[in-house]
C-alpha cells in the first residue's frame, strides 16, 4: 500500500513521487526555466501566462553555496543548513540540506531526498525535499 | 530627447541635518524628522518658507505621514509625498528632489528620510510567491551564502570579512549620530554570537530609528537667497536601476556594477577618482562585493585591500567614514539620505575627527529589496 504523503510546500513538488522532483515553469517564447514556477508572466521576456508551461525539473545539481543557520529562523530548530543548488535544468535555487550532511563543499553533486517535516493529526506524513551530497 | 541629471541645470546640496540613529524609543517620528529638518535649514541658512517641495523617504512607519510631520514647521501648502523603495527609500527621495530642481519645477526641495521600525512588510507573501525555504532564509543568510561563495572563489577568510566591521566600528565611534559608537577589535567581532554561516552579530547592521534631511537648490536659488556658494556640493549624477535576470551571478553585485557604471559615466569620473564611498554594508561581506562591483578593487582583491588599510579614513579611498550601516545604523528611510549628509560634510571639509584629507568626489550607493539600486556621485 502506498504511503499517504502531502507536500509541505503545495505546488512546488508532487509528494506522491518516489524520489523528489521540482515543479518549475518554462517559457515557450524565450526558453526561460524558472523555479519557483512563474504563472502571471515570464520574468525574462514578459510573455503572458499562455506561454508558460509547467515543467518537471530534476532535483539535482551542483552545490553553489551553503550556510548553517545558528539561530532559529522560521519553522526549523537551529542549527540547520541552507544550500544554494545550481540545478542541471538551469535555475539556481535555495533549499534546506538534510540534517546529517557533514563536510559539505561548494562544487559537490547534490540531489534531493524526502524529509518528513511532521506527521499530521491523521497520521499523514508532511514531506519536503532536502538535499544530500551524492557519493561519486 | 532625454537628458541625464548632469545635463540639466546644476543642482547642489546646500544643507544637511540629522537626528542621531538610535534604538527604537517612544519619540514620535514627527519629532525625529523635524529635528533633522531644522538642522538642515540652519546648516543652509534657510527657513521652511524657502522650501518648495518635500519628499519623505520611509518604508516602515505609516501611510500618509508627511504632513503630520512637516506641519510643525508651519503650513506652507507645498507638495509632499512619501517615497518607498525598501532600503533605498531615502536615496530615491533624494533622487526625486534632485530631479525636480534640475527640471526647473522648483528652486529648493528637501529630501527627508525618517522611520521607526513599526511595521515590516512581507512583499513575497503579498505576491503569493512561495519557495522551498520561506522564512528559514533571513537577510543574513542570503549574505552568509554570498560570503561562503566569495571565500570559495577568492580564498578570502572569515577574519578578512570581519575586518569590515572593525573598520566601520572605528569610524562609527567618531560619529555622534551613529547608533553603534564603540570601536571593536577583530576579536570582539568574531566573539559576538554566530548567527548564520560565518557571520556574527557584529557583522549585521542594527535596525533602529532616526532621521536625515538634505536640502537641494538651484544656482538661481543660491544667488537669490544669498547662500554660501563655497559650502554647496554639486550632485554630478543620479543612477537608479532594478534587477534583471543574471543567470548564476550574484544579483546584488551585478546590479551594483551596472548602476555604478552608469553613475560614473554620467558624472565623467572613474573609480580611481573617488575619495569617499558610502555603501550598503548591511552585512560585512557586502562591502567587499560592492567595492569590486563599483571597480574600486579588482575582482577578489577587496579583502586584501581592506586589510592593508586602503579603505580607512586617510587611506586610498575612505569607505563608510560615517560608520556605514554596520555602525551608523540602518533605520531604513533615513539611511540613503544620511549617506548624502556624510558625503557633503566630507566634501566641505567639515567632517571633524572623521575627515578624509583632500576629499573632492564622493559616491553614495544603496540597494533595496526587490531588488533596486541607486548610486549618486557628488563633487566639492
Amino acid at each position: 500500500m502506498a504511503i499517504m504523503r502531502v507536500a509541505d510546500h503545495p505546488g512546488l513538488y508532487d509528494p506522491a513521487d518516489e524520489a523528489p522532483s521540482l515543479a518549475g515553469s518554462c517559457c515557450n517564447v524565450c526558453g526561460r526555466v524558472a523555479f519557483p514556477p512563474v504563472a502571471i508572466g515570464c520574468d525574462l521576456c514578459g510573455a503572458g501566462e499562455a506561454s508558460l508551461e509547467p515543467i518537471e525539473l530534476e532535483a539535482s545539481g551542483i552545490l553553489h553555496s551553503f550556510a548553517t543557520v545558528h539561530v532559529r529562523h522560521g519553522d526549523l530548530e537551529a542549527p540547520f543548513t541552507i544550500g544554494e543548488v545550481q540545478l542541471k535544468a538551469g535555475p539556481l535555487i535555495r533549499a534546506t540540506m538534510a540534517p546529517d550532511q557533514a563536510n559539505l563543499a561548494i562544487g559537490q553533486q547534490v540531489s534531493a531526498v524526502w524529509r518528513v517535516a511532521r506527521v499530521d493529526d491523521e497520521g499523514i506524513e508532511v514531506v519536503e525535499p532536502v538535499f544530500v551530497a551524492v557519493e561519486r | 530627447m532625454t537628458a541625464s541629471l548632469g545635463e540639466l541645470r546644476p543642482v547642489r546640496v546646500v544643507g544637511v541635518g540629522l537626528h542621531p540613529y538610535q534604538r527604537p524609543s517612544d519619540v514620535p517620528y514627527t519629532a525625529l524628522g523635524v529635528h533633522a529638518v531644522r538642522a538642515a535649514l540652519a546648516d543652509a541658512g534657510l527657513t521652511w518658507r524657502d522650501v518648495e517641495s518635500a519628499y519623505t523617504g520611509t518604508a516602515t512607519t505609516a501611510m500618509g505621514m508627511s504632513r503630520l510631520m512637516y506641519r510643525h514647521l508651519g503650513s506652507t501648502g507645498i507638495p509632499m509625498a512619501q517615497v518607498e523603495n525598501a532600503s533605498a527609500s531615502g536615496s530615491t527621495a533624494f533622487r526625486q528632489a534632485c530631479i525636480e530642481v534640475a527640471a526647473g519645477l522648483v528652486d529648493v526641495a528637501i529630501a527627508v528620510g525618517v522611520d521607526k521600525p513599526l511595521q515590516l512588510s512581507l512583499p513575497q507573501r503579498a505576491a503569493g510567491v512561495r519557495d522551498l525555504v520561506g522564512s528559514r532564509v533571513a537577510p543574513i543568510t542570503h549574505f552568509a551564502l554570498l560570503a561562503e561563495r566569495y571565500m570559495h572563489d577568492h580564498g578570502a577568510t572569515p577574519e578578512q570579512i570581519a575586518l569590515v566591521a572593525v573598520k566601520n566600528s572605528r569610524n562609527g565611534a567618531l560619529n555622534p549620530n551613529a547608533q553603534r559608537r564603540k570601536a571593536r577589535t577583530l576579536e570582539d567581532v568574531l566573539a559576538s554570537p554566530l548567527i548564520s554561516g560565518h557571520l556574527t552579530r557584529l557583522q549585521c547592521c542594527p535596525i533602529g530609528e532616526g532621521a536625515a534631511a538634505v536640502i537641494i537648490a538651484s544656482d538661481d536659488a543660491i544667488e537669490r537667497l544669498g547662500l554660501d556658494q563655497a559650502r554647496a556640493v554639486r550632485v554630478l549624477s543620479s543612477a537608479s536601476r532594478s534587477e534583471t535576470v543574471y543567470d548564476g551571478e550574484n544579483f546584488d553585485a551585478a546590479l551594483t556594477r551596472e548602476t555604478a557604471a552608469q553613475a560614473l559615466a554620467e558624472a565623467g569620473v572613474t573609480p580611481a577618482d573617488l575619495d569617499i564611498v558610502e555603501l550598503h554594508d548591511a552585512f560585512t561581506v557586502e562591502e567587499l562585493l560592492y567595492l569590486e562591483a563599483i571597480g574600486i578593487s579588482p575582482p577578489g582583491q577587496a579583502a586584501r585591500d581592506l586589510e592593508e588599510g586602503q579603505f580607512d579614513i586617510g587611506g586610498r579611498v575612505a569607505v563608510s567614514p560615517s560608520g556605514g550601516l554596520l555602525s551608523m545604523g540602518h533605520p531604513i528611510g533615513p539611511t540613503g539620505v544620511g549617506q548624502i549628509c556624510e558625503i557633503t560634510a566630507q566634501l566641505r571639509g567639515e567632517a571633524g575627527d572623521r575627515q578624509h584629507p583632500g576629499a573632492r568626489i564622493g559616491l553614495a550607493h544603496m540597494v533595496g529589496l526587490g531588488a533596486v539600486c541607486l548610486v549618486h556621485i557628488l563633487a566639492a
